[in-house]
């Protein structure tokens, strides 16, 4: 079964640190809201959602690669165990909490279906990362910081057009640049350091970890580059068998 | 590797074209020039299409080398750092537990 490295010596939690968990109520325990109109809105936002996420499944090749990315490392995704339409806090869009497996989605921050699409790619990054390594999501800020970083990379979060909406201008290698920054803000929203100890633990891992393009093997770019990855992927029995 | 006989290309030479086109192309130029800060560098796909195409036609030896000389230099590339994690050897032991055995939080 999984045999478990020797861990290294864990850093000291810092005061009132939640881990991010504040950002997502109903994983906390809270009490869902009582029926009334207002539920039944969020009964339609819960609808969408659960729609739109499974568009993304079906259709998104960046969700198919790393769905079957995962398989073959022996962890299969089912929609109804490893997926959570919640209602979160904040302009949060989702997050991968690695005690439960679970991929959650913000119903109520996504609204558009190429933004569920990007969500679920950023996600199944994490989740990818966490089936392949012994990522210590809790204790090593470097090791969230490189899967921040490759899921800023390949998810499309930084492309040129995501950037512009952003009013972030910039061309020439401003994709690594998103990158650093998206990484930083995402350790800075789910961990109580500093925001120093955040840039220097992506400074530290990001060469290393940008050009880790698993299972994609390319930086997608786009759909049609991800189609290229996909097909990649399904040849590489027939690559490795005949280098 | 196995034997002369069932050696075939690690892609088929449509893919090597393809990966031609797609690299040449202005959309990849712009992707590469918005990523790396340069322009690609596209021509060693052209070289491989050409020596699968030899090993199709003649079963040259020296095509076969040249092709898997090159994929092997990719998978080098592609290995330079340090990983930063330790990867596993079986997927974690709870991804398939039921919802409700959680550890708490």
């Amino acid at each position: 079964m999984d045999r478990s490295e020797p861990r290294p010596p864990p850093q000291e939690v810092a005061e009132g640190e939640d881990f991010g968990y504040r950002l997502f109520p109903e994983r906390r325990g809270e009490a869902k809201p009582q029926r009334s109109f207002l539920s039944t809105s969020l009964f339609t936002f819960n609808h969408k959602c659960q729609l739109m996420l499974k568009i993304a499944l079906d259709t998104s090749p960046y969700a198919q690669l790393l769905l079957d990315a995962m398989k073959q490392s022996g962890c299969t995704v089912y929609k109804d165990r490893h997926f959570a339409c919640e209602d979160c806090d904040g302009c949060v869009s989702g997050g991968f909490d690695s005690a439960t497996s679970q991929i959650v989605l913000c119903q109520n921050n996504i609204h558009h279906q190429s933004h569920m699409n990007r969500v679920v790619t950023h996600e199944l990054i994490h989740a990818f990362d966490h089936c392949r390594a012994h990522v210590d999501w809790f204790s090593n800020v470097k090791h969230l910081a490189c899967s921040e970083i490759r899921a800023a990379n390949l998810s499309g979060d930084c492309s040129l057009i995501n950037e512009m909406t952003r009013f972030k201008f910039g061309l020439k290698q401003h994709h690594q640049t998103c990158v650093r920054d998206r990484a930083i803000r995402s350790i800075l929203a789910v961990r109580k350091v500093s925001k120093e100890t955040a840039e220097k633990a992506v400074d530290g891992v990001f060469d290393s970890c940008f050009n880790d393009h698993e299972p994609f093997g390319r930086v997608p770019h786009s759909k049609s580059d991800a189609k290229y990855a996909y097909r990649n992927f399904q040849n590489r029995d027939r690559y490795y068998a005949n280098l | 590797m196995a034997d002369r006989g069932a050696w075939r290309p690690p892609r088929t030479c449509e893919d090597y074209w393809s990966e031609w086109k797609h690299c040449k192309g202005i959309r990849n130029l712009f992707h590469n020039y918005y990523t790396y800060g340069e322009a690609p560098s596209c021509e060693q796909w052209k070289i491989d299409y050409g020596n699968c195409r030899k090993w199709e036609k003649s079963k040259s030896p020296d095509a076969k080398e040249s092709l898997c000389k090159s994929e092997r230099a990719r998978i080098l590339e592609k290995q330079k750092y340090d990983p930063v994690w330790q990867l596993r050897k079986s997927p974690p032991r709870d991804w398939y537990l039921p919802l409700g055995q959680d550890k708490p939080k």
